[in-house]
């Protein structure tokens, strides 16, 4: 393991297991290897860089997902603001990098839109944050048929060829994007908006109480997700090339259990949003191990449950043996 | 008042706020000097922590005005009551306990390092030197608040208030949690030694006439009166506060020693990791006193009878039978005993739930037929326990978040005794409870212990334990320091055995800890 040599082992080796992330980055190993021995083209850049393609948009629709969890909320409209955007790439393609760049940013408009009225119904008037973004999501869903009412149209061709395209001959461009958000967010980590999401998450009542302005942390958490699901939605639309109106249905639920596997806690107040794209990629990843070792594609549900099920089985064994021992 | 001849430092008038039909102040005024330490009295729900909330930015009155140094005060949120340099160390502690000491000390900015990015090294050092300013080094920056106890929490919110030097500092039940209050009082006299204000709202009146010159009284949203401390006896305090008088304090009204019933439950040879072998004998009809600092290992004790904690060595014996307690359900059923724990907000009430439910939700099973509950029958013993401590049956459709600290703590005794069972384990029943409830809280306890039942009680107020136990005993470094029965509870010989000395005739000098909580809380 990559633990740092921290003379104090004990406090430091336990953090760092009971840490969802790193235990969710040890499955993911393990789970590469067993790929890579029954598929030996598994560590060619085709192979590696299709897996980061198929990877993207559920990693940052997770990514998206867990920053409204850190602050104890819980967004449905990730389905939505997928489906939205997949068809309006679909029906309006813009061709050229400067099309692609356009698209982009319409795609984020629609987002940070969405995040804006969840983030306005949540934090300013209260409600229930399943229920709104739940009406929020259906609406969208909604929209998306009236924009396309059934799977056809074509993505622009710049897009759907460049972003899932190969740089100096090992860097998928889709990981890139990956990367970006990730090095945003250990920006975000370093900042006083960050350390107030996890407070507002842990109990809402102080953080106002020591002088964080909850509501708008709470907004803007909210357009935050919604920019990264607008995200997921471009880069699903890179990959298709072509539109299909019910395209984030199936984001819902995976989107919450990659969450669930990355050690984000639903209670609030923890985790993170790498621990959450590393467990949309195990996600992704099982697929192709279940492919590659001839497993039939109608058990890929029933072994994505039991990895999300082991996964928080095995976080949590670590953490009570942790403070366990910690304690004596 | 008149504002003729001195400019107050903080004043108020005519202050009203209302949640739509209930009432919470309804004509506040009160004026504090430069340099002086006014205190707030006043029962629960008084209206202290409606007047603090108004102070500190969080709600806006409805009606009435304020100022701040001559200058006219409206802060429309926290930010700007801190900007104006009021600063609050908040009864219920404001603190987050997923962040570390240095982060809820400088909440919300951070001290940036470079690229205009939170340093964690400069805040952490920052945080350190303020520490070390106000005499807490011990507390680790980087530590999470989560593993804090609960006192070293409660200095950190009160170094959180003193460290943004404030012109008004306003502390609301400071010492709640704290055994020693030298270290408070030092530091809140250096905020008004600078020429600063403070309003200091406490239920320990002891405290309040050490450290405090004046004090307005508040009672049913309304300030009755100011008063200069020294020209008041606490009678005439009292008596403004509650509105009749109340006789407190003294042993006039306790019985005689007693220890006559026979053994109901005893305790051999407890040890944990902080207690070292406790042992003693509970009888029937007996309020056995348990005194002791913080972090001697009461805490424990307690929890393991509760069942909450399981002991590493020792044997409970209840009736005849002889073990330990899993869990609380177990220490119930089988035990008999029923458990107050310390912290009401957390381990105590169920905030979303009403009080009915909040009292009967150890007994559902009893009020039940076939699995229903039976409301009428729910209704009936919640109005009879609750009659026994005095909770108006006004209060039982409420959802018990929406009462004052002292009636949810009358509401949790009543779950305790509505359980039936014949022993009370009670840590702290009537911490940050106002003088009124606590003599409602002692009166049931006596009369549960007059009906046969037995009680252990630890306070962390030393004449509460004078006032009501039969037999006292002194918790020191993890032992059964001495034991003090009738007339020799007295407040001398607790303050002498809490910090470590023991009677003459104990006979082999015990080998104390060093009296730093730390060493055992670790």
């Amino acid at each position: 393991m990559t633990v740092t040599t921290a003379q104090p082992m004990a406090p430091g080796w336990k953090r760092a297991l009971s840490d969802g992330a790193m235990i969710i980055t040890i499955v993911y190993l393990l789970l590469y290897a067993i790929y890579a021995s029954s598929e030996p083209s598994a560590l060619s850049v085709f192979s590696i860089s299709s897996l980061i393609n198929n990877t993207a948009p559920l990693a940052l629709a997770a990514a998206g997902a867990t920053l409204v969890i850190i602050c104890r909320g819980f967004d449905l409209s990730v389905a939505g603001v997928v489906s939205v955007t997949n068809v309006v790439m679909a029906v309006m393609p813009l061709e050229g990098p400067w099309g692609a760049l356009g698209s982009l940013a319409i795609c984020l408009a629609i987002g940070g839109f969405i995040g804006l009225i969840n983030g306005f119904l949540v934090a300013y008037l209260k409600l229930q944050s399943i229920a709104s973004t739940l009406g929020v999501m259906i609406v969208c869903q909604g929209v998306a048929l009236v924009i396309l009412d059934a799977p056809g149209g074509w993505v622009a061709e710049w897009v759907s060829y460049e972003l899932t395209d190969v740089l100096f001959g090992f860097l998928p461009v889709s990981g890139l994007i990956l990367l970006g958000v990730v090095g945003l967010w250990l920006l975000v980590l370093r900042s006083n908006l960050g350390l107030a999401i996890y407070a507002v998450g842990a109990d809402e009542t102080s953080a106002g109480l020591s002088g964080i302005a909850t509501r708008r942390v709470r907004l803007l958490v909210y357009v935050g997700a919604g920019l990264l699901y607008a995200c997921a939605g471009y880069m699903l639309s890179a990959q298709t090339a072509t539109g299909n109106p019910n395209a984030g249905t199936p984001f819902i639920i995976l989107t919450f259990a990659a969450v669930a596997i990355g050690g984000t806690s639903f209670a609030g107040g923890s985790g993170g949003l790498i621990g959450s794209m590393i467990g949309a990629a195990t996600l992704m990843l099982l697929q192709k191990v279940l492919f590659s070792t001839g497993v039939a594609s109608f058990y890929t549900g029933m072994f994505q449950g039991l990895i999300l099920v082991l996964a928080i089985l095995f976080r949590g064994s670590i953490v009570a043996l942790a403070t366990r021992r910690g304690s004596g | 008042m008149d504002k003729s001849k001195q400019p107050e430092a903080v004043a108020a008038w005519g202050l009203k706020k209302s949640y739509g039909a209930t009432v919470a102040l309804s004509g506040v005024s009160l004026a504090v000097q430069p340099g002086e330490i006014h205190a707030l009295l006043g029962e629960n729900g008084a209206g202290k922590s409606t007047l603090v909330r108004i102070f500190s930015g969080i709600l806006r009155a409805d009606d009435g005005e304020m100022s701040l140094f001559g200058q006219s005060y409206r802060p429309q949120s926290i930010a700007a009551a801190r900007e104006a340099g009021v600063t609050t160390a908040f009864q219920e502690l404001s603190l987050l306990p997923n962040l570390s000491v240095a982060q809820n000390l400088l909440l919300p900015k951070m001290v940036k390092g470079r690229f205009g990015l939170n340093s964690k090294a400069e805040s952490e050092a920052r945080a350190r030197d303020i520490l070390e300013r106000f005499g807490i080094a011990h507390l680790d920056p980087r530590r999470e608040v989560s593993s804090l106890a609960l006192s070293d929490r409660q200095r950190l919110e009160i170094v959180r208030a003193l460290s943004r030097e404030p012109r008004f500092l306003i502390l609301d039940e400071p010492t709640a949690a704290l055994a020693e209050v030298d270290w408070v009082f030092d530091h809140v006299r250096a905020v008004a030694a600078r020429g600063s204000s403070v309003l200091y709202i406490s239920h320990r009146l002891g405290e309040v006439r050490e450290l405090c010159s004046h004090a307005t009284i508040l009672r049913n949203g309304q300030s009755i009166d100011s008063v200069e401390l020294s020209d008041a006896d606490n009678d005439d305090i009292f008596r403004m506060m509650v509105g009749r008088s109340v006789f407190v304090g003294g042993q006039a009204n306790k019985s005689a020693p007693q220890k006559t019933g026979k053994p109901v439950l005893s305790v051999e040879g407890i040890k944990s990791q902080i207690l070292r072998d406790v042992s003693f004998v509970l009888h029937q009809g007996e309020i056995l006193g348990v005194a002791a600092l913080e972090g001697q290992g009461q805490q424990g004790l307690f929890r393991i009878l509760g069942g909450v904690e399981q002991a590493d060595e020792g044997r409970i014996s209840r009736a005849g039978r002889i073990g330990r307690f899993k869990n609380p359900h177990d220490a119930l059923t089988r035990g008999g005993v029923a458990f107050v724990p310390e912290e009401r907000k957390v381990d105590g009430i169920f905030p979303g739930l009403g009080v009915t439910p909040n009292i009967t939700i150890s007994i559902l099973d009893r009020l039940s037929r076939g699995g229903v509950l039976s409301a009428p029958r729910e209704a009936r013993t919640t109005r009879q326990v609750a009659e026994k401590v005095e909770l108006s049956n006004r209060y039982l459709a409420f959802r018990i978040n929406e009462l004052s600290g002292g009636n949810q703590q009358k509401a949790i005794l009543a779950r305790a005794l509505a359980t039936g069972a014949q022993v009370l384990v009670l840590f702290d029943p009537t911490r940050g409870v106002d003088v009124g409830t606590k003599q409602t809280i002692y009166a049931a306890i006596r009369a549960f212990a007059a009906a046969g039942g037995s009680v252990l009680l630890y306070s962390s107020e030393l004449p509460e334990l004078v006032e009501i136990a039969d037999r006292c005993l002194v918790i020191y470094g993890g032992r059964v320091l001495d034991e003090l029965v009738g007339a020799e509870i007295e407040e001398q010989a607790l303050v002498a055995g809490v910090t470590g000395h023991a009677r003459q005739r104990q006979t082999t000098p015990e080998r104390p800890l060093p009296l730093c909580e730390e060493a055992p809380a670790q």
